[in-house]
């Protein structure tokens, strides 16, 4: 008999997700019912989420689904970040003419696809999660669908994402095809030797599992969907997909393909590498904050590469840490990004800062802050981070991944530094609008608290984390 | 044996032929032909291997939907007269070495990874899979669909309900001053405000402008 209560969260989302249509469809004008109804229906998921997570191991559905530690607290992850995401765009949503009932839908699909992922344990559910996923994306992307830049964005999206879903495919056809089983867990106990086979399917599914969280080489989509998509569209973009596509990660290289790490370290390492200095480098000429952000999160997942490369427990809990922290960096950097409105219209180029200190003091405080973190200077969140990494990798006797990683983050800090100058010390501009709704203000507020105290008690979330063991 | 190997032969030539020439032939509308008879032979290879309900879902949602799908949207573009120009022109044709370079060393690595398949026979027997040859495809898909593979049935319905409202988003606008049929308003219609009775002097007519 399955127990239906371990997979209430699913059920639930699936159920809202309809209902909310039906809502849509029958009452007239009920955008923002419906809005408000979804960050509720959030809320309620993640207490349910909650309610499970003192389960320390189960499985459903024939052992192809997963709840354990891991799972629930990426999903909890998933949903906080779902909430702010949710709290910060609205008014966003409403001055760009987008604020339609299909747009919280979407989400809620897309964060349905991510839990889906989150929690597989098979490849077969894995893959119907990423395509749910991934579905929705596509179409939030050209959401704007009037802006030329919008609709190409999700077209761009949608080609190479469906040439990596290909790839993935293969991948996992070759792997059931030499091991006998879609099922992690007994794949991992089919593997006796070194198979050719095997490694060519782990490669095929890392090259679609790197394009979802875009790491260099399969990066090219980012800064052209950051940029196009909608600004709403592209916080969602930048946060919750790395969150499932990490889980995954873990998931995969970790459970079954344990025994084969000499096979897919290098590739890993390589990765990382890449997106390290690349996301470094690239970053530098941007005139564009979003397209600035993309670069930069490449960068970033280079680091959350670097621990997974570890094959240790350490390895993968300082991945999750660092990508904790990134997605509380993030969502304060579009926080920021948001409140550059001028008589309704949103401004996103680097030269829009230039003096934001004289008229706005405590914006650019806060960005400040932000920055700094991004960049790892001590004592903020995002040092920590990095920090973690470092620490996990060296242990490791890495020592080339660190020198790589410690010179990139030099290589950042520049243009982050860029940022700030220009914010204090350019020519100041005219002011811009200060009526922002409180949601996003307090998204703002408790990022920007959450960077600057964790060093007071970096416990609070070492020690969830710390019962995050995989191997 | 041999008529097995032959028409498997056949089929298979067939269908990596027709995959090539999807690619190179010039005319869209002849690609897309050659898509169908792709599929169509790839069908039959299903059928031979005794996958009879894999290669008739095929048939029909691959051939009888999608790929006619794919013919409307060439017909209606009008694509048809752009052409294929990536295999001659000089300028734009700088991608194809490289393309090609990398290909081959996909297709030889290939090539070792089922050559090593072959020479292990052992492996195939370790896909442990009790499939009794009693039932037909279309029964033993029914016993696992909705009990072991239920989750994913929902899942892959709901991510059908994702693209219909996607499609629907992208595609569909309001447009002002449309007169819609209002079927409450048709059918609670009464008698006393439809119909007028009227009493119409002789030669005189009536006027029905109400």
């Amino acid at each position: 008999m399955i127990d239906f209560n371990l997979i209430l969260p699913e059920i639930f989302i699936s159920l809202t997700l309809m209902f909310l249509l039906i809502v849509g469809v029958f009452k007239k004008n009920s955008s923002s019912l419906i809005y408000n109804l979804t960050i509720l229906s959030l809320l309620v998921l993640l207490a349910l989420v909650l309610n499970l997570s003192h389960i320390e191991e189960a499985f459903i559905f024939n052992q192809s689904y997963k709840i354990d530690n891991l799972s629930n607290f990426m999903k909890i992850l998933t949903l906080i970040s779902a909430i702010f995401v949710m709290l910060t765009s609205s008014k966003y949503l409403k001055l760009i003419k987008i604020f339609k009932i299909e747009y919280p839908v979407l989400i809620l699909s897309s964060i349905l696809g991510m839990i889906v992922m989150i929690s597989s344990n098979d490849l077969i559910v894995f893959y119907m999660g990423l395509e749910l996923q991934s579905l929705a994306l596509y179409v939030l992307a050209s959401f704007n669908r009037d802006n030329l830049l919008s609709t190409e964005s999700g077209l761009k999206y949608f080609v190479l994402s469906a040439l990596s879903s290909g790839l993935l495919l293969y991948g996992c056809s070759l792997i059931y095809g030499f091991s006998g089983s879609t099922n992690f867990d007994e794949i991992s106990l089919s593997i006796s030797n070194v198979q050719y086979g095997l490694t060519f399917g782990i490669v095929f599914i890392l090259v679609g599992l790197a394009f979802k969280i875009s790491a260099v080489p399969f990066h090219m989509w980012a800064p052209d969907v950051y940029e196009g998509s909608p600004t709403s569209v592209t916080i969602f973009f930048a946060i919750l997909p790395k969150i499932a596509a990490l889980t995954v990660f873990i998931r995969f290289l970790y459970v079954p393909f344990i025994n084969m790490i000499d096979q897919w370290q290098m590739i890993i390492i390589f990765l990382s590498i890449a997106s390290m200095i690349f996301g470094a480098v690239a970053a530098i000429g941007q005139k564009n904050l979003k397209r600035l952000v993309a670069y930069s999160s490449i960068g970033h997942m280079g680091y959350v590469l670097a621990g997974l490369t570890t094959g240790t427990n350490e390895g993968i809990q300082s991945s999750i840490i660092y990508l904790s922290i990134y997605l509380v960096m993030n969502l304060a950097l579009f926080s920021c990004i948001f409140m550059l409105r001028r008589n309704e219209n949103y401004f996103e180029n680097i030269d829009d800062l230039s003096g934001l200190s004289k008229n706005h003091p405590v914006l650019s405080f806060s960005m400040l802050i932000i920055l700094f973190s991004l960049a790892g200077i001590p004592p903020l969140a995002g040092f920590f981070a990095k920090f973690y990494i470092f620490k996990a990798v060296i242990e490791q006797s890495m020592y080339f991944l660190a020198i790589v990683g410690l010179l990139s983050t030099v290589i950042a800090a520049f243009y982050y530094l860029r940022i700030i100058k220009i914010i204090y010390f350019d020519p100041e501009k005219e002011k811009y609008d200060t009526d922002h709704s409180i949601g996003l203000k307090l998204s703002l507020l408790l990022s920007t608290i959450f960077i600057l105290i964790y060093f007071i008690y970096p416990n609070g979330i070492n020690d969830l984390v710390s019962k995050i063991n995989i191997i | 044996m041999i008529v097995h190997a032959i028409f498997f032969y056949t089929f298979s030539l067939i269908a990596v032929v027709s995959a090539i020439m999807v690619t190179v032939s010039k005319n869209t509308v002849h690609s897309v032909f050659f898509l169908i008879l792709d599929f169509i032979s790839i069908s039959c290879l299903f059928i031979m291997i005794g996958a009879e309900f894999l290669g008739m879902i095929m048939l029909i949602v691959y051939v009888g939907a999608v790929a006619v799908l794919f013919l409307f949207v060439v017909m209606m573009l009008n694509v048809v007269q752009q052409k294929n120009t990536s295999f001659e022109s000089d300028s734009d044709g700088k991608h194809i070495p490289i393309g090609l370079l990398i290909s081959l060393i996909i297709f030889f690595e290939l090539i070792i990874v089922i050559g090593g398949w072959k020479y292990k026979p052992d492996l195939l027997n370790s896909i442990s899979l009790n499939i009794s040859s009693e039932l037909t495809n279309t029964h033993s898909l029914g016993y696992v669909l909705y009990t072991d593979y239920i989750h994913l049935f929902q899942l892959s319905g709901i991510i059908l309900l994702v693209a219909m409202v996607g499609a629907i988003v992208l595609t569909f606008r309001k447009r002002s001053g449309l007169k819609r049929q209002s079927y409450f308003k048709q059918i609670s219609r009464e008698k006393v405000e439809g119909v007028d009775l009227v009493t119409v002097d002789s030669k005189k007519g009536v006027n029905i402008d109400v």
